[in-house]
């Protein structure tokens, strides 16, 4: 390993990362369909990938896990075996533990064998274990990989290396004993021959007793393959101080049946300096092998100090490199951009000639250049969130996973229809929207789909299904979870919050303010807590993360016959729609989505409530007024209600009334945080700029419900 | 004029490494994804005068892998003597008789020395 790879690092994970989720999408086809070459050739390639990079990056651990992977998936690809249900979840577990590692290397932290890791080596290694060779197995070349009457590994052949073994100059040092390796040696097969070489032994003034100059040659039979050798030498060996060369068995002894161009061969043969060189020309010097070794043994000092020297650097920065946030854009996207970007010089180069000699009789081309302007701008704005924007796949890759293991640990039959998922939205909300749709996704699972018995009872079919889809709908993403299940049970959400104290037995409520219920926090219908779900936390979670994001969740139903939750939420955080309103001579932004109405009441709708303070009476329901110029103390324009405007808001289903004087109107805004730059402001979210160049605060809902409670109870 | 290379590997890391390491020893380098890839950017640099000096390619590819790309090459009346390298994780001796029968000039491994690479180029260039 050498030269500066480090900036190929952040290449690599993003890589790795689309490999993962090749992997772990391919098995789940492989699941249905076992016998598809295509996908297995796409995850082998994909396994195979992670193993050959990871080491140029020093992600050993990673890349040998990936190679046990390897070595199960090469002989499925090779049709010697088909995938069975256990294999494929043995291989799923494999991928999961690969993504740890992957995780592990990304923080930078080095993980060396944990338990899951070796065991589950151990199980890759021994999974395809036959009791009797394939089929088709003879009918292949080369030595068979495996003996009927012996069962071992498929990988193992027997076969014969020749391990040239120099150890670091410090192995006493580090309590190793390299008897106790040979020994080990011995037990995996037959150790023909062991040489021992003193070439590096210095001269005897120089000798410091403490260090290690031999170095050892030996040839070994074995059935292992070869990186158990390795293992051996695992905590022995520095870096290029293990070779292990297989030579050639009597069985492996295949002969050449096409001569490569003689020119070419010739070229390679003679004179070297570089004993590797020798394996990368297919060994034509393999029968001087003995010289090739003594020149390695000339060579090797030198060359380990320079390599270990280059590969403490090479960590040293690699962990320096902190893996920034980046993400892949279309090329597309990019050009397209930068087309524009020509267009909007032009458009300004335009508008400067016309100002610099101005006439009044220029306005209509004035104002023609300011709508090219204008244009150019908004198609600019759009592009530049279009490249934040990723399709929603990327979100709801994860889900088929989790429903095949959710079904299999609740015995349920289950299949999950997604769709929609090249609909495309801002990078920050997909990543956001997973666990709330996780949340569901188990809940739809757990609760609401029935168990098999129970559905053909109710004359259903025996599978379940879950529908995942989402769409655009004006402006907005919407994200459907809809599930054939039982469907919620009025009566049992009624008295599970009469008995929570959520509501009493005298309140009326309408269907849509009974499924509500069910997103307060602790509230569970569950009559018995299983580990998927139903501990109460969850739903209140999903409305809460959906709402951060300046979304919506609505529920319908219908008992006996299933769930469909809608998640709509904004294509982008960084804009808003918001109202422009006006107290006193400041303006505020108000988001548009948290505005029901606005209404300007008459005087016996407003009255004061003892207990709970000034509020207004809308048809028949009684909210608390929030007077704006009260919380940020301002000089209002219309201190009585019925002059004022009230603009009811709601967030988390609570609704307050925010008492204005005057709406301004509706515009997009892009919120520029306030706590960044300055610091946290109690009701209000940020900041924007106006259109007419001054700044607008935008307000915090929650924030401003919160700051009228204090009010009151000050007031009180 | 410098010496130009034909990097193929379906992995942009290791391409991407693979030619950084080609470019700081002062080759150029033209990479393609696969073995059709390659094929397809070798008749395109025919047509434009511009043959690569040495190939190296990765085995395990989509679409056409390297032991097929090399196969190809040797068919290709103007490509058949440049000096084709495997760079593979594979190291076992019956892929690299697969490798050497179908006419690789040699075989190197991943993860790789760049190093040795540029040793070996330097050997094979004509």
């Amino acid at each position: 390993m050498n030269g500066d790879y480090s900036k190929f690092l952040q290449t690599f994970f993003e890589e790795v990362t689309e490999h993962l989720s090749v992997l772990e999408s391919g098995l789940l086809t492989l699941e249905q369909n076992p016998n598809d070459v295509e996908v297995l050739n796409r995850i082998f390639r994909s396994v195979h990938t992670i193993k050959g990079a990871g080491p140029m990056f020093g992600f050993t651990t990673m890349s040998r896990f990936a190679h046990e992977v390897e070595t199960v998936l090469d002989p499925l690809r090779n049709r010697k075996f088909s995938a069975t249900r256990e294999i494929i979840d043995l291989l799923l577990e494999s991928a999961d533990c690969l993504k740890m590692l992957v995780e592990a290397a990304k923080n930078g932290t080095v993980i060396d064998e944990n338990k899951t890791m070796l065991d589950l080596e151990a199980r890759l290694e021994t999974c395809l274990i036959i009791p009797a060779p394939a089929p088709d197995q003879k009918a292949t070349s080369g030595p068979p990989s495996t003996a009927p009457t012996a069962p071992a590994p498929v990988t193992s052949v027997h076969r014969t290396y020749q391990i040239s073994w120099i150890p670091g100059e410090d192995l006493f040092q580090r309590g190793l004993n390299p008897l106790k390796l040979f020994e080990e040696m011995g037990r995996m097969g037959t150790v023909r021959s062991c040489v021992l070489s003193a070439s590096r032994l210095p001269d005897l003034t120089e000798l410091d007793p403490q260090r290690c100059y031999l170095s050892w040659t030996c040839t070994l039979e074995t059935d292992y393959p070869r990186e158990d050798i390795e293992s051996v030498f695992e905590f022995a060996a520095t870096p290029g101080g293990l070779t292990i060369t297989s030579l050639p068995s009597s069985s492996a002894a295949a002969q050449p049946t096409q001569e490569p161009d003689p020119q070419l061969a010739h070229s390679v043969i003679d004179e070297e300096d570089d004993p590797r060189l020798a394996e990368v020309f297919f060994g034509q010097r393999s029968d001087s092998l003995g010289v090739i070794l003594v020149e390695q043994r000339a060579v090797t000092p030198a060359q380990l100090v320079k390599a270990l020297d280059r590969q403490e650097t090479l960590r040293a920065k690699a962990k320096e490199q902190k893996v920034e946030a980046s993400m892949r854009v279309d090329t597309e996207k990019v050009d397209k951009l930068v087309n524009l970007v020509g267009e909007l010089a032009i458009t300004q180069s335009m508008l400067s000639a016309l100002g610099g000699r101005f006439e009044i009789e220029h306005l209509p081309i004035l104002q023609e250049r300011l709508l090219q302007l204008e244009r150019n701008t908004r198609e600019i704005q759009e592009r530049v969130m279009g490249i934040r924007m990723l399709p929603i796949s990327t979100a709801f890759s994860r889900f088929p996973r989790l429903v095949r293991d959710l079904s299999a640990k609740m015995k349920k039959k289950i299949q999950l229809v997604i769709s929609g998922e090249e609909t495309e939205l801002d990078k920050t909300v997909i990543e956001a929207i997973g666990d709330p749709l996780t949340h569901l996704l188990r809940n739809a699972c757990d609760h609401a789909l029935e168990p098999p018995e129970e559905r053909v009872v109710a004359g259903k079919p025996e599978q379940g299904t879950i529908r995942l889809n989402a769409f655009h709908e004006g402006g907005k993403i919407c994200i459907t979870v809809e599930d054939d299940g039982r469907g919620l049970n009025r009566d049992k959400i009624l008295a599970k919050a009469i008995k929570q104290r959520i509501i009493t037995g005298n309140d009326i409520l309408s269907d849509d303010q009974v499924w509500a219920l069910i997103f307060r926090p602790g509230f569970t219908t569950a009559e018995e807590l299983t580990d998927v779900s139903g501990r109460g936390v969850g739903m209140d979670i999903v409305k809460r993360n959906v709402e951060e994001l300046g979304g919506l969740v609505s529920i319908k139903t219908v008992t006996g016959r299933g769930t469909t939750f809608t998640l709509s939420l904004p294509l982008t955080l960084a804009i808003i729609e918001g109202m422009t309103i006006r107290v006193g001579q400041d303006k505020y932004i108000v988001p548009l989505l948290s505005i029901l109405e606005s209404i300007q009441p008459k005087a016996d709708m407003v009255k004061t409530l003892i207990g709970k303070g000034e509020g207004v009476n809308i048809r028949g329901v009684f909210y608390p007024i929030v007077r704006l110029h009260e919380v940020f103390d301002l000089q209002p324009e219309h201190k009585n209600p019925e002059e004022a405007i009230l603009l009811v808001l709601e967030v988390e289903g609570e609704r307050v009334v925010v008492m204005v004087d005057e709406i301004l109107g509706q515009q997009q805004v892009v919120i520029k945080s306030i706590e960044e730059n300055f610091r946290k402001v109690d009701g209000v979210a940020g900041a924007t700029i106006l259109g007419d160049g001054t700044v607008g605060l935008i307000l915090d809902v929650r924030g401003l419900m919160k700051l009228a409670r204090q009010e009151q109870s000050i007031a009180v | 004029m410098s010496r130009v290379i034909l990097v193929v590997d379906d992995s942009p890391t290791m391409r991407g490494m693979v030619s950084h390491a080609l470019n700081e020893a002062g080759f150029e380098t033209t990479e393609a994804e696969n073995g059709k890839d390659a094929l397809i950017k070798l008749t395109t640099m025919e047509v434009g005068g511009a043959k690569p000096d040495v190939i190296v390619t990765d085995i395990n590819m989509p679409e056409m892998d390297g032991i097929e790309l090399v196969r190809e090459i040797r068919k290709l009346s103007a490509f058949k003597h440049v000096p084709v390298l495997v760079l593979t994780t594979d190291n076992t001796d019956e892929k690299k008789e697969v490798g050497r029968a179908a006419g690789a000039t040699g075989w190197l491994v991943k993860p790789f020395d760049s190093e040795l690479i540029l040793k070996v180029i330097r050997k094979v260039l004509p």
